[in-house]
C-alpha cells in the first residue's frame, strides 16, 4: 500500500513533469516582435518578420533577424520562414502588425483573421498602416534609432500620448469593424529616408482603406473624436497674408459634446461642440498678450481657424463616405431600432448636416 | 451530533457551484441569443431561478426537513427508484467530469497546445477524489477558501472602464437576434448548480435557512454575471461579442502588465478553484445517490464515480465536442432542476394524503 506522502509526491511529480512536455527553450525560440503584410498582384502576400536576437556576441542593441517570404497567408509564410531559421518562430511577443497600403486598400480583414484567432497573439498588438511597402520599411535599419520594430512601436506610443494619432490595436480595429455606427481608423507611417515619419490617420470604410487625414490635421481630428488631455498644435494665422502671425499651443485639454437632431423632414443634423483650453508656448504676432481684450481677440481668431479646419476634415470624411468619428453611434442611439435599420447609415451619412464649433480658451501665456 | 452547514457557507458553496465554465462564453451566448443589451436577460434568468429555488424551498417546508431520498422512498418502492438513482449517478458524474474536461481543454488551447490533456485531467480527478471523500462540510470550507482566491478578480473589470462606452451598448433591447429555446437553455446552463441545494436539506437546520441562502447565492452569481456582461457589451459591442469564442479569455488577454504578457493564462489558472467546486459538487451529488443504491464504503463509490468519469472523458476530444456534450447534459439538467422539486412536492402530497387516509 502506498502511503499518503508517496502518493502526494507522485502527484506533484506528475503535475510538474506534464509541464515539460510543452517546453519552449528561450535560446532556440525566435520571438517575432513585428510582422508586416504586403499585397502582391497574384493574390498572395509578402510576409516579413523582425525577430530580436539575444546573442551575447553581438553587442549592438539593433541585433535582429529579418526574414521575408511570399505565401498565401501569414501563417503559411511563417512555416516557410521557419525553414530559413535555426529558431522556432513564435508570435506570443508580437507587438506591431504593419500593413502595406496596397493591402489596406484590398484585403486587410482576411489577414487579420490569424491575429485575432491565434490565442498566443494579444489583442493589444498595434495595427499600423505603411504608406508604401511595409516589408521594405521593416527591412531597413535606422542607425540612429532602436531596431526598426521597436522604433515604430515607441514612435506610435509617443505620438498617441500627444493625440496626434490614435493607437489602433487589433481589439479596437475589430471592435469598430463590427460596430455599425463607426468605421475603423489606424495610424499611417512612411519611410522618410533617415527615419520613419507619422503620415497621418488612415481612414477605412468597413475594411478598405479609402484615404487619410494628414498628420498636421490629426490633432484636430482628435478634438472632434472625443475628450482628451495633452496635445500640441501649431497654428499659422497668417496663411495667405503677408504678416507673420503664428502661435503654438500646448497642454490642450478638450471636451466634446455631440447632439443629434431630427427635423420634421427626416433630416439628421449633428452638432459637435468642442471646448478646449490650452497654454501658449510660442507666439509670433502683433498682439499684446498681457491685455485681456487682446487675448479674447486671439482666442476668437484661433477658434475660428480651428473650426474651419475641422469643417474641412468633416467634409473630407463625408466625401469619402467614412464615419471615422463614430457619429453613427450617436445617431443610432437617438432612434428606434426599426428606424435605424431602415436608415441605411452608410448611404445617408454623406448627406447629413454636420455643424461644428470649436471654442478655444487660453489658460495662460507663459512667462511673458 | 451531526454538524450542520452555516448559511454563509451554503451561499458561498452554491455561488462556487453555479460559476462554472459557461462564464467564459456567457457574454457571447447573451449576444447571440438576446442581441443588443443581452446582459439584461440575466435579470430574467435570475427571476426564473429564484422561482425554481422557491419550489425547492417548498420541498423543504412540506417535507419538514426530510431528505429527498426519504421523501422518494416513502412513496415509491426502492426497486423502481434504483434505476432512477443509477441514471442520476451516471448523469451527474458525467456532468462533473465534462466541466473539468472542458476546463482542461481550454487550458490546453491557451497554454500547452501539445500536452496530453488527459494527464492534466487525471491530476484534476485525484484532487477531486480527495476533496469529495472529505464530505460536504469540508467541501464547503474549501469552497470558502477558493472563493477568496477568485472573487478579487471582479476588481479586474475596472481595467476596462477606459475603453467602455455607453454608446456602444445602444438603446435597443434584445434586437438583432433570433430567440430560440435552445439559446435560452444555453444561457440557463450558466446558472445551474443551485438545484444541488436539494441534497443539502439533511445537512442544514432552521438556522441555515437553506432557501434564503440559495437565493442570496443566486443573486451573487447574477451580480457577478451582470457586471461581467455589462462591461463586455460596452467594451466589445454586441456584434463583435457574437464572434468571440471565449469573450472572458479575450478580456483577460487584454489586461497587460508592463512586466508580464499572456496574462490570460495566469488568470485562467485561478478559475480552477471555481471549476473544481462545480465538478466536486456534481460528483458529490452523484455519490449521495450512489450511496442509496450500494451500501459499501463511500470511498469505493467516489473512486468508481471518478474512474467512470475519467474513462468517459477520453471520448470527447475537442473543445467543440465537449461543449456539445455539456450543452446536451445541461439541457437535461435544466429540466431536472424543475422536474425534481415538482415531482417531490407531488410525492409529498400523495404521502400526506396516504397518511391522512390511514389515520
Amino acid at each position: 500500500m502506498i502511503n499518503k506522502h508517496k502518493l502526494a509526491g507522485i502527484l506533484a511529480a506528475l503535475v510538474l513533469v506534464s509541464g515539460c512536455e510543452d517546453s519552449r527553450i528561450l535560446e532556440t525560440t525566435g520571438f517575432i516582435h513585428s510582422a508586416s503584410y504586403d499585397w502582391l498582384p497574384n493574390g498572395n502576400i509578402n510576409y516579413a518578420v523582425s525577430v530580436p536576437v539575444a546573442n551575447p556576441d553581438i553587442k549592438t542593441s539593433s541585433a535582429r533577424l529579418f526574414l521575408q517570404t511570399e505565401a498565401v497567408s501569414g501563417k503559411a509564410a511563417r512555416i516557410k520562414l521557419s525553414r530559413h531559421s535555426n529558431l522556432l518562430l513564435v508570435s506570443g511577443q508580437l507587438r506591431t502588425a504593419l500593413f502595406g497600403i496596397n493591402l489596406a486598400k484590398n484585403d486587410i480583414w482576411t489577414n487579420m483573421d490569424t491575429l485575432m484567432r491565434d490565442p498566443t497573439i494579444s489583442e493589444k498588438v498595434k495595427v499600423v498602416i505603411v504608406n508604401g511597402n511595409a516589408g521594405s520599411l521593416l527591412s531597413r535599419n535606422f542607425p540612429a534609432y532602436p531596431r526598426t520594430g521597436k522604433y515604430i512601436d515607441r514612435l506610435i506610443d509617443k505620438e498617441a500620448a500627444g493625440h496626434t494619432i490614435p493607437v489602433t490595436t487589433i481589439y479596437s480595429f475589430a471592435r469598430d469593424y463590427y460596430d455599425d455606427g463607426i468605421d475603423p481608423i489606424a495610424p499611417i507611417i512612411k519611410d522618410a529616408g533617415d527615419n520613419i515619419v507619422i503620415d497621418g490617420i488612415a481612414l477605412f470604410s468597413h475594411d478598405k482603406y479609402v484615404g487619410k487625414i494628414y498628420a498636421k490635421n490629426a490633432i484636430i481630428f482628435s478634438l472632434l473624436q472625443g475628450d482628451f488631455k495633452q496635445g500640441e498644435l501649431s497654428i499659422n494665422l497668417s496663411e495667405g497674408k503677408d504678416t507673420n502671425n503664428s502661435i503654438m499651443i500646448s497642454a490642450i485639454n478638450s471636451s466634446r459634446k455631440l447632439h443629434v437632431k431630427h427635423d420634421n423632414y427626416g433630416q439628421i443634423q449633428v452638432n459637435i461642440q468642442v471646448n478646449a483650453t490650452a497654454s501658449i508656448l510660442e507666439y509670433r504676432g502683433s498682439l499684446e498678450l498681457n491685455d485681456n481684450n487682446q487675448i479674447k481677440k486671439l482666442e476668437k481668431e484661433m477658434s475660428e481657424h480651428i473650426t474651419q479646419r475641422a469643417e474641412q476634415i468633416l467634409q473630407v470624411l463625408q466625401k469619402k463616405k467614412v464615419d471615422s468619428l463614430g457619429l453613427g453611434k450617436h445617431v443610432r442611439n437617438s432612434m428606434t431600432y426599426r428606424a435605424w435599420k431602415q436608415l441605411d447609415w452608410k448611404s445617408k451619412y454623406p448627406d447629413i448636416k454636420i455643424q461644428c464649433s470649436i471654442n478655444l480658451k487660453i489658460r495662460e501665456h507663459g512667462f511673458i | 451530533m451531526q454538524e450542520k452547514l452555516s448559511q454563509f457557507h451554503v451561499i458561498i458553496l452554491l455561488f462556487m457551484t453555479q460559476s462554472g465554465m459557461v462564464i467564459f462564453t456567457l457574454p457571447r451566448l447573451l449576444a447571440q441569443h438576446f442581441g443588443t443589451n443581452g446582459w439584461l436577460a440575466i435579470l430574467i434568468f435570475t427571476a426564473i431561478i429564484s422561482i425554481n429555488i422557491l419550489l425547492i424551498s417548498a420541498v423543504y417546508r412540506l417535507g419538514k426537513g426530510k431528505s429527498i431520498f426519504e421523501i422518494m422512498e416513502d412513496a415509491i418502492p426502492k426497486i423502481i427508484l434504483v434505476p432512477f438513482y443509477f441514471l442520476i449517478v451516471i448523469f451527474w458524474s458525467l456532468l462533473g467530469c465534462l466541466v473539468a474536461k472542458q476546463y482542461v481543454l481550454v487550458f490546453q488551447m491557451i497554454a500547452f497546445p501539445t500536452m496530453n490533456p488527459m494527464l492534466f485531467k487525471l491530476v484534476f480527478d485525484v484532487l477531486l477524489y480527495f476533496l469529495i471523500i472529505k464530505g460536504i462540510y469540508n467541501i464547503s470550507k474549501a469552497a470558502f477558501v477558493f472563493f477568496g482566491a477568485i472573487i478579487w478578480m471582479i476588481v479586474l473589470l475596472i481595467y476596462f472602464f477606459n475603453d467602455f462606452q455607453w454608446s456602444r451598448l445602444t438603446p435597443f433591447i434584445f434586437q438583432d437576434s433570433v430567440f430560440s429555446i435552445r439559446g435560452f437553455l444555453d444561457v440557463y446552463s450558466a446558472f445551474l448548480g443551485f438545484e444541488l441545494c436539494l441534497l443539502l436539506i439533511p445537512y442544514s437546520n432552521n438556522k441555515t435557512k437553506l432557501a434564503r441562502a440559495a437565493l442570496i447565492g443566486n443573486l451573487l452569481v447574477s451580480f457577478n454575471y451582470i457586471s461581467l456582461a455589462l462591461i463586455a457589451f460596452g467594451f466589445y459591442g454586441h456584434a463583435y461579442l457574437k464572434n468571440l469564442q471565449f469573450p472572458l479569455l479575450s478580456m483577460f488577454a487584454y489586461i497587460q502588465l508592463p512586466f508580464i504578457q499572456g496574462t490570460e493564462i495566469l488568470f485562467y489558472a485561478f478559475f480552477m478553484f471555481s471549476i473544481i467546486i462545480t465538478s466536486a459538487m456534481y460528483m458529490w451529488g452523484a455519490k449521495e445517490f450512489g450511496r442509496r443504491i450500494f451500501s459499501v464504503n463511500e470511498k469505493i463509490i467516489v473512486s468508481s464515480i471518478i474512474l467512470l468519469s475519467l474513462c468517459t472523458s477520453f471520448f470527447p476530444k475537442t473543445i467543440g465536442d465537449t461543449e456539445q456534450w455539456l450543452m446536451h447534459l445541461s439541457y437535461m439538467q435544466s429540466i431536472l432542476a424543475i422536474a425534481l422539486p415538482l415531482g417531490l412536492i407531488l410525492l409529498l402530497f400523495i404521502n400526506g394524503k396516504r397518511v391522512r387516509s390511514s389515520d
